[in-house]
């Protein structure tokens, strides 16, 4: 009787088998890496009823983060403005612009189409679940906004900069000192360390590490590294 | 191998006190000890059985391998969803998203309103606190902390009614405004118990506008017989903090028969003093005698405690006024006390109270006899009692001239009322004595209106039902016991459009045309309920926009207090006859108030529903209990204890899930009542107790097939609960009813117990010292001394942890230099009233989890509330009567914690400041933790119970098919800043860290705020530990700041001897729970004191009840 299966076919098993495990350690791999925050958050820019162009806010007109963002220092969660906030300004200012429709419908109660609801802005950050964020316990401590936010002054529509993941947070929580600033720049956009080094030389620190290593020291940061400083 | 066989440490040689929490454990059943060795009894942790379990472990495996294979085919998963972020449009004032506001408001109550400060979360009530700035502040109770899940409630009554169909708010605005025109209306008007100042000013309105208006209060459970024997409208009230003898003659004051605020009395059963900052001194501390039939809080706490049925109180009343002498008022020719012993105790009572004269407190229970109330009264001005500055303010409230029931019924009857207003919080339909008929008399009405909560058998019985606006919804004010004028504030709009209050209601009669306006009013106006309340204030004294911002930020005018009376006591009154002692063959049936439930208002109210009686631990139910030598009597108690039989390891009851309790036929004035019966230590032989108020509504699933019936009078919550006793009373027993008789009638009915659940191993549990010399004991002091060495802790050897305080570097594991956390709870104060367990609920997001899951031992209260009796082997005095301790027990953050080192994913970890954290998250629900935990604090989801709904038969075994929460609300009671934990999470108490971290914070906020003062740059300053560590002693636990006794202090270990803490674990009395086994916990105890009299005949066997667990 004829062997029914060639002689290469003796390997065939075998070659399946690492064939099969290269593809599965591929999908493994490439889910680890591509199935974390960094590569499916990081980037996020969903489009919002209202255009609202942080660049045009912050970095040409110059106001401050606290303007709209006005409990960012007292409480965990850092409000978006409600719909007077905008209204003080846009009353009298681009008041006519087609783009700000959503705003006149729950101001405006000249408007055609009022009916006072607030604006539905479209979420851009998200701590993962079962987090508990606080805003003030960070803002208050010498960590800016832009260090998890990115250069928002920058944004025409914000995205999202930072994975906001638990190891990225933990990165941070385990060497504070390459984000800490002095408390004025914390809502500062345009800090650079090495310019404010050279502008106190009083302070007696050369590099942007020494400064934070200093703030750290004098502030008497250690940040939490226990599951019920955020979980809880 | 077989598994290792525990033996449990014996208890010491030469020790004559026994210890126990059940019968079950007093008779060694196989049942108890199931619960002792095991988590959980055999079978409560597997599926119940295939056709029970809708999805048995194998369709759940087909069903998981088919969804996870159709996972793949939907795309849904791969665009992230959109979450919106919608903010105020104005903000309101005050609120910043994501702190809580708080709010000054009032539980308005019969006994006077209990001060509160509300924490709301952007416009949602979800916590109660007590008004620390109050002048009567004092806590609260399981009721008041409870009372803000009523609000969310589904069953909540939300639609107008005719004959109990729904019925348009138009028809019934027809109505009112007819009424509103008619001022020849003959109309009255039926309030509840408690006092309030703008219904008072409203009420003369009323009668101004109405000449035939008469008004009538009703409340089921709160007796008349107090002003009768004082006055129309008087009361006394009690102020502890100067009373240093009190005699309770069956007065629960300190659970459900409030007198005055309680915490006064707490803080001097502390021999250390309220903040322990003295030395231990018997002086400082009160004496209460306690006169009762069954063990009540108040009875639990006693120094002396004395059982006799509540016909005899009378009797030892009427012998202690005797032994003073007191002859003005009352004749007293009762037949004196007959047994020797009695006559040896209250002479000794006698004694002590004339040597207190002036400084002591004679209490009578509300509900109990006229007769009674005259002698007290009559002891009380005896001994000067009464007046300013003395232990007892007799005040006269503003409920003067409000008719009672009977009242009501003769002018209903007599046509001089035709239409009635309802607004009691009681029912009358449902809880009025049998005897006036009230429901007949009801049906004669023209008209009938109910306001209510509920749809309960009253709002069914009416011509309209209105639907009530919760207290947190309403504008009002009330007076607290000693008349405090306390405001009552919304802290949101009606839940529901239909809503109305109190005020709104009587405003709209009061108004021109009738127009009914309730929550905010018409556009542009102050609504009605504001504008009356504050011109209540106006004319009270509080003038301008001054004080009554300062009214609403406080909470209460100052200085507002009833004005005092001096009562003297009556003469006119017939000499009270006395029946002769109860036998078994005329039982006394005692008709308690619930402590779950109170009179049934609360009777859809999950949290009480499940917080354990904290007597007879039974949730979910009334039985009826009794003495066990009176159950021997009987022939029941071999059928309630069912020992262990000959070829079974297990009890005939099989498991706990499935313990039932006989039922006996019960008969009385008349009336037969089945219910269930169970063992209760302490009570007095031959009488039954049965608590009120359950038995509202049946449906189609009832155990004992009872339903269909009244099914609209309740929720999902109240529906099949218990056993009606309303039907047994009439007028003049709505107390206690003689010459009952029971007897077995070999149903049985399933209860479910917490009182074996959770049972510790080891010794020396709760230990308790007495302020006596003791001939083996020693002195007081030399008692304190030994408090730590007691049990195995007398003789073990310092235990070396196994596990390392440091990391591999040599640095300790717990190393915060700012905060360490740590609590005591002192036995001397703790009562055992449920109030910290129901506080815990509505903070930590607690689900309930229905009586079944119960019975299997799954409840989910972090904080266990342990009873434990105690008696001596050689009572002569009397050896029915054991001492109980209560002792709660919550997870205790051991330093060395033994959860920690089991748990294979690291989910419970210890903080660096001392807190054995969880972190739900992580956790994948192996229960090694709960296995190892000595302490059995921890508690396991078995179900989504926060999302499926416990209640409906069988629906948690349906997963995801199940029925969800019924109703929108619930969920806004959640405490925003607590995770709601799922199915397959073990969960437990973290010193509410959510507080913690808050205040922690908080203070870090401080920094800048220091910056900002001293004008320099932030890189100048700096900062150290005590600009970083939160004041002392300023950050409370749930548990904490409701505790009505003070017994629970809690605090930063490193605030030294400035922090409360620190000082009570410093003293004597100060102990480790399971010391012997090295888990170093940070929550510590303090022995309970007891202060007998040794003149007294039973002064040798008090405060000895260190419970020894075998």
């Amino acid at each position: 009787m004829a062997n029914i299966f060639p002689r290469w076919s003796n390997l065939l098993p075998f070659k399946i088998a690492v064939c099969a495990g290269t593809v599965g350690a591929g999908v493994a791999l490439a889910f680890t890496y591509y199935a974390t925050p960094k590569t499916l958050n990081v980037g996020y820019q969903p489009s919002q009823p209202i255009p609202f162009s942080h660049k045009i806010h912050v970095d040409q007109l110059g106001l401050d983060c606290r303007y709209c963002h006005s409990f960012v220092d007292v409480s965990g969660v850092s409000n978006v403005p409600t719909g007077s906030t905008c209204w003080n300004c846009h009353q009298h200012v681009q008041r006519d612009s087609p783009k700000l429709a959503p705003l006149h419908k729950s101001m405006d109660v000249t408007y055609p189409g009022y009916d006072g609801k607030p604006i539905e802005w479209v979420r851009v950050h998200k701590a993962p679940d079962y987090v508990y964020f606080n805003h003030s316990a960070h803002v208050n401590r010498g960590i800016s906004c832009q260090s998890c936010h990115g250069d928002v002054n920058k944004m025409e529509v914000v995205y999202q900069a930072q994975p906001l993941s638990m190891g990225w947070c933990l990165d941070c929580h385990r060497a504070p000192e390459k984000n800490l600033r002095p408390l004025e720049e914390v809502y500062n956009f345009g800090y650079d360390a090495e310019t404010y080094i050279s502008n106190n030389p009083q302070l007696g620190v050369k590099t942007t590490e020494e400064l934070g290593l200093k703030l750290k020291e004098q502030f008497m940061v250690k940040p939490k590294e226990t599951c019920a400083a955020c979980h809880r | 191998m077989s598994k290792r066989i525990l033996h449990h440490p014996a208890v010491p040689i030469g020790e004559t006190t026994v210890s126990w929490r059940s019968v079950g454990q007093l008779e060694d059943t196989a049942d108890f000890r199931q619960w002792m060795d095991r988590e959980f009894p055999q079978g409560a942790a597997v599926l119940a059985s295939e056709e029970e379990s809708e999805t048995s472990r194998r369709s759940f495996l087909k069903l998981m391998g088919a969804s996870t294979a159709l996972a793949g085919f939907g795309m849904a998963a791969c665009r992230r969803p959109e979450a919106y972020i919608l903010p105020y449009t104005k903000a309101p004032e005050w609120v910043i998203p994501g702190n809580a506001t708080y709010y000054a408001s009032a539980m308005p109550r019969a006994h006077g309103a209990t001060p509160l400060v509300v924490t709301t979360f952007e416009g949602r009530p979800t916590k109660l606190a007590p008004n620390g700035l109050h002048p009567d502040a004092e806590g609260t109770d399981a009721f008041a902390q409870a009372s803000v899940l009523d609000l969310y409630s589904p069953s909540r009554s939300r639609g107008f009614l005719k004959s109990g169909k729904p019925v348009e708010r138009t028809k019934f605005e027809a109505v009112l405004a007819t009424l509103a025109t008619d001022s020849a209306a003959k109309i009255g008007f039926l309030f509840g118990a408690d006092d309030s100042p703008t219904r008072v000013r409203l009420i003369k309105e009323l009668a101004a506008k109405y000449s035939a208006a008469k008004f009538y209060q009703y409340e089921a459970l709160t007796g008349d017989s107090s002003s009768i024997a004082l006055g129309d409208g008087v009361k006394l009230v009690a102020d502890f903090s100067k009373a240093d003898r009190i005699v309770s003659l069956d007065c629960d004051f300190a659970g459900v028969d409030f007198q005055g605020p309680v915490t006064p009395f707490f803080d001097r059963r502390k021999p250390e003093g309220k903040f322990y900052d003295s030395k231990a001194d018997a002086a400082s501390m009160n004496r209460l005698y306690s006169v009762e039939a069954a063990f009540t809080l108040t009875g639990g706490m006693a120094d002396h405690r004395l059982r006799v049925s509540p016909s005899q109180v009378t009797a030892v009343a009427a012998q202690i006024a005797r032994g003073l002498g007191v002859k003005a008022g009352v004749a007293i020719v009762s037949p004196e006390l007959s047994d020797p012993k009695q006559v040896a105790w209250v002479n000794g009572l006698v004694d002590d109270l004339k040597e207190n004269a002036g400084k002591s407190i004679v209490l009578a229970g509300s509900r109990q006899s006229l007769a009674l109330h005259l002698l007290a009264h009559a002891i009380n001005v005896e001994l000067g009692n009464i007046g300013d500055g003395k232990p007892l303010l007799a005040v006269q409230t503003d409920t003067k001239g409000l008719g009672n029931l009977a009242a009501l019924k003769a002018d209903i009857d007599s046509k001089a009322v035709e239409t009635l207003f309802v607004m009691t919080p009681s029912n009358p339909i449902f809880d009025a004595p049998t005897d006036l008929q009230f429901t007949d008399t009801y049906a004669k009405l023209k008209t009938s209106i109910h306001l209510g909560m509920r749809t309960d058998a009253t709002a069914q019985a009416s011509t309209w039902h209105i639907p009530a606006a919760h207290y947190l919804e309403s504008w009002s004010d009330a007076r607290t016991a000693r008349g405090t004028h306390t405001v009552v504030q919304p802290m949101i709009l009606p839940l529901y459009n239909n809503c109305i209050s109190e005020v709104e209601l009587l405003l709209a009669l009061l108004s021109n045309d009738g127009k009914l306006l309730n929550g905010e009013g018409e556009k542009g106006a102050a609504s009605p309920a504001y504008a009356a309340v504050r011109s209540t204030l106006s004319t009270l004294g509080g003038e301008g926009e001054t004080a009554w911002k300062k009214f609403l930020r406080d909470g209460f005018l100052e200085g507002s207090l009833y004005p005092l009376v001096s009562p003297a006591p009556r003469g006119d009154m017939s000499a009270p006859i006395i029946a002769s002692p109860p036998t078994k063959d005329a039982l006394e049936v005692i008709f308690s108030t619930d402590s779950s439930i109170f009179d049934g208002r609360w009777i859809d109210n999950g949290w009480l529903q499940e917080a354990p009686d904290p007597i007879s631990k039974l949730t979910w139910d009334n039985v009826a209990l009794v003495a066990p030598l009176t159950a021997k009597e009987l022939g029941i108690y071999d059928q309630i204890i069912q020992l262990e039989t000959q070829f079974a390891s297990r009890s005939p009851d099989d498991e706990a899930q499935n313990r039932t309790s006989p039922m006996i036929q019960l008969v009385v004035n008349g009336q037969t009542l089945e219910i269930p019966i169970l063992i209760s230590f302490g009570q007095a032989e031959n009488t039954l107790v049965i608590p009120l108020g359950y038995g509202q509504g049946f449906d189609e699933n009832d155990e004992l097939k009872r339903g269909p019936k009244n099914v609209d009078c309740v929720g999902l919550v109240g529906v099949n609960r218990g056993f009606d006793a309303y039907p047994l009373r009439t007028s003049t027993t709505a107390y206690f009813a003689a010459g009952a008789t029971a007897k077995p009638t070999g149903k049985r009915y399933s209860v479910a117990l917490t009182q074996e659940h959770n049972a510790m191993y080891g010794r020396a549990l709760a230990r308790e010292v007495s302020t006596l010399d003791d001939e083996v004991k020693g002195s007081f002091s030399a008692q304190l001394a030994n408090v730590p060495k007691q049990g195995n802790d007398a003789h073990a050897p310092p235990n070396i942890s196994l596990y390392k305080q440091e990391d591999r570097a040599g640095k300790p594991l717990i190393n915060d230099p700012i905060h360490q956390w740590g609590m005591s709870i002192d036995l001397s104060s703790c009562m055992g009233c449920n109030a910290c367990l129901v506080a815990c609920q509505s903070e930590n997001n607690i689900p309930i989890v229905g009586k079944k899951q119960v019975a299997m031992g799954r409840e989910m209260h972090w904080i266990r509330m342990d009873r434990y009796f105690a008696a001596q082997k050689d009572n002569t005095f009397d050896d029915g009567n054991p001492e109980m301790v209560p002792q709660p027990v919550a997870c205790v953050q051991c330093e060395s914690a033994p959860c920690e080192t089991v748990c294979p994913v690291n989910a419970t970890i210890h903080t660096e400041d001392g807190l054995n954290a969880m972190a739900y998250n992580r956790c994948i629900g192996t229960r090694y933790c709960a296995n190892n935990c000595p302490y059995k604090a921890r508690r396991f989801n078995y179900f989504d119970y926060n999302k499926r709904n416990p209640l409906i038969t069988h629906n948690l075994y349906k997963g995801p098919f199940g029925v969800k929460q019924v109703g929108e609300a619930p969920h806004l009671q959640k405490n925003p800043n607590v995770t709601v934990r799922m199915r397959g999470v073990m969960e437990k108490c973290t010193y509410c860290v959510q507080r913690l971290q808050e205040a922690v914070i908080r203070q870090k906020r401080g920094q800048k705020q220091e910056a900002l003062v001293a004008g320099k740059p932030s890189t100048e300053m700096t900062v150290n530990i005590l600009t970083l560590r939160i004041p002392v002693d300023s950050v409370k636990t749930a548990c904490q700041d409701a505790c009505p006794a003070g017994a629970i202090t809690f605090g930063n270990l490193l605030d030294e001897e400035k922090s409360v803490v620190v000082r009570s674990k410093r003293i004597d009395r100060n102990y480790d729970l399971l010391n012997y086994i090295g888990t170093r916990p940070r929550t510590s105890y303090l022995a309970r004191v007891k202060n007998p009299n040794p003149k007294m005949p039973d002064a040798k066997f008090i405060g000895k009840a260190t419970i020894h667990m075998v």
